[in-house]
């Protein structure tokens, strides 16, 4: 093959199949240089990056068309694109819309709410497009350098982020705790990517996974097996981070204090949606061939991975749910709550590791499991953070106390908070209720019943500090009883949307876990 | 196999690479001023850049069988523009944060606790 037929085949590639399936993306880099342009060409008008990020994610939830690639009605099967960095599934298109999903809803909370710096409004969402783009590329990744340049792509804007409001010491600090911690997690995770990617002789993730199964079954990686394991736990550094997992755990309550509550709820959601797609891709990638007896030779690193995930999970879950009967500050709060569920939710994974070997199908409902839980867990959380929002512009405070007697200031939105804080628990009927029930049952299916036992016991230690606050709300006077909060309508209104789905997901979660199950079809 | 008397190959390089990550992890986890942090992750980073460089090359593996070719390169040249793009966002931060605290000492940032 000669030089231009190189060119020639490259330019197909990336025109064609390539940049068809890469639209989404696109149009997220086409609303980011549409943002700046506005700023430029139309300085007075003000409200331009709602309506541009609002129509921009609109656009790339079109072209990421989950109704069309989910439906069942297309079978088509993963594809790779980019000459193999990038994979296109049906994973990709439900974490890539639920990706979009949030950043009209997020688009839309800071609009009714607010931030503190109204003149940095394009540089902001600038910034949460940018991150969305390194989101899109860790949901989608198929080569290493891929995954940590998503990694990155996410992290760096983050950190900008958790340091918008300026002259508050708070906000600085919590920058620069995420920025310090970030990046060295980065390069350590950098280093295992490389140890990885030398010995295995691949960068291509499936590649690597064949490589690693040759190397297992042939008996000749003894003096190898110290580099792999050694490589591993740095990349799990780095994923661990991107988690909010124990022990990679303690920036993430504090840079919830630090930023804003919208901050907030973009770091909980976004990135630790982005985080859990990548594990699955990873994990997927190091345990499952599509040769039979590769696939066998593949069962000590399958084994390797579930014991670490579902101890990290484990970990992570009992950690952040003890660590928030303390909290008096509602953000800190929400934020512990947000690293025992990232423990609930890397429990299916483990249990994905654990099945992928014998039992596909368990292993693809385990995938099923971890997209259904981050569909609802979008909900939760954005409500949630939403009502802090909420209570912050009307009471001035983001403490517990600022939220006592509510009920009787704001009928709406305690019972809006209440509803999300039992589906946070996991009662029924709620939408919570649903997501951890098929995540303990894929945990079931894998015969980890420890692992299953301390997801359960959890679930009800978490009980306590959620009811705690609904107890405040509902129960305590506040010291200054100065009547009804002052609240817009369309506050009101966006808070029964975002509430809405937890209420019928709960009753009907049929309809969304058929597409988290179309979403797990293409993988293994 | 005593590294000193072998003609220099992978193994060398590599060797280099764990002594500049372990000096950057070191640099990380003692120094107090926060540039100092920042310039231990750079020494990380390099590290893991002159790993690429060296599993790269395919005049030094032996097992050509595992060499990674261009992606090692290719790899390098991301991380080495990555890198700037960090660097400059948390200078960037420690700097707003020098603004606030007057001093980039990094355990000086403890207020927010829990």
């Amino acid at each position: 093959m000669n030089f231009f037929e190189i060119v020639e085949n490259t330019l197909r590639d990336t025109l064609g199949p390539s940049l068809t399936a890469f639209r989404p993306e696109m149009a997220v880099c086409a609303t980011i240089v549409a943002l700046l342009l506005t700023r430029m060409l139309a300085p007075r008008w003000k409200s331009s990056p709602f309506w541009l990020t609002v129509v921009g994610a609109a656009a790339a939830l079109w072209f990421a068309a989950p109704w069309h690639y989910l439906s069942g009605e297309t079978s088509e099967r993963a594809a790779t694109i980019f000459t193999g960095m990038l994979v296109f599934d049906t994973f990709s298109v439900y974490m890539r819309s639920l990706l979009f999903v949030f950043l009209v809803f997020f688009a839309v909370l800071v609009r009714v709410t607010g931030v503190p710096e109204r003149e940095d409004l394009t540089e902001f969402f600038v910034l949460v497009l940018g991150a969305a783009l390194g989101m899109c590329l860790m949901l989608s990744a198929n080569h290493m350098l891929v995954v940590f340049l998503g990694i990155e792509m996410a992290s760096v804007p983050s950190y900008v982020m958790a340091g918008m409001i300026r002259h508050r010491r708070a906000s600085s600090e919590a920058a620069l705790k995420y920025a310090v911690y970030g990046a060295a997690t980065a390069g350590v995770m950098l280093y295992g990517i490389s140890l990885l990617v030398g010995v295995l002789g691949s960068a291509h993730l499936p590649t690597m996974g064949t490589q690693l199964a040759d190397m297992l079954a042939g008996g000749h990686f003894a003096d190898r097996t110290m580099v792999l394991v050694l490589g591993g736990l740095m990349v799990m550094v780095g994923l661990a981070f991107k988690l909010s997992a124990v022990p990679f755990h303690f920036w993430l309550p504090d840079v919830f204090e630090g930023a804003t509550a919208e901050v907030a709820a973009f770091l909980s959601i976004a990135s630790k949606a982005a985080a859990m797609g990548l594990l699955v891709r990873l994990v997927i990638a190091f345990g499952y061939a599509p040769d039979a007896t590769q696939l066998a030779a593949l069962a000590p690193a399958r084994q390797y991975m579930a014991m670490l995930i579902g101890t990290l999970a484990a970990v992570t879950c009992t950690f952040g749910n003890l660590a928030a009967y303390g909290q008096t500050n509602m953000k800190r709060l929400l934020g512990y709550s947000t690293i025992a569920h990232a423990g609930y939710m890397m429990m299916p994974v483990a249990a994905m590791a654990m099945l992928m070997g014998g039992e596909p199908a368990a292993a693809r409902s385990a995938v099923s499991a971890v997209a259904f839980y981050v569909a609802v867990y979008l909900f939760m959380n954005l409500g949630a953070f939403a009502v802090v929002a909420l209570v912050r512009n009307a009471a001035g405070s983001e403490e517990i106390d600022a939220y006592a007697g509510l009920i009787y200031r704001s009928t709406g939105v305690a019972v809006c908070f209440s509803i999300i804080l039992f589906s946070l628990v996991g009662l029924p009927p709620l939408a919570g209720f649903a997501a951890k029930f098929v995540a303990f049952a894929s945990v079931y299916d894998a015969g980890m019943l420890a692992l299953l036992a301390v997801g359960l016991l959890n679930t009800v230690l978490s009980l306590f500090y959620y009811l705690r606050v609904v107890k405040v709300m509902v129960f305590d006077t506040a010291e200054d009883a100065s009547g009804a909060m002052a609240m817009a309508t369309s506050a009101g209104l966006y808070l029964l949307i975002v509430t809405a789905p937890l209420v019928v997901w709960g009753i009907w979660w049929n309809g969304l876990y058929a597409w988290a199950k179309a979403a797990s079809a293409a993988l293994s | 196999m005593n590294l000193l008397t072998q003609p220099v190959g992978l193994a060398h390089y590599l060797v280099v690479g764990a002594i500049l990550f372990v000096a950057g992890v070191v640099c990380m986890a003692t120094k107090r001023n926060g540039i100092g942090v920042l310039m231990g992750i750079e020494l990380v980073l390099n590290g893991a850049n002159l790993n690429f460089v060296a599993f790269g090359s395919p005049s030094l593996r032996a097992d050509s069988q595992y060499a990674i070719g261009l992606d090692g390169h290719m790899a390098a040249l991301f991380v080495i523009v990555l890198a700037a793009a960090e660097a400059a966002v948390a200078l960037a931060i420690v700097l707003s944060f020098y603004r606030d605290h007057a001093t980039v000492d990094v355990d000086e940032a403890d207020e927010l606790e829990g």
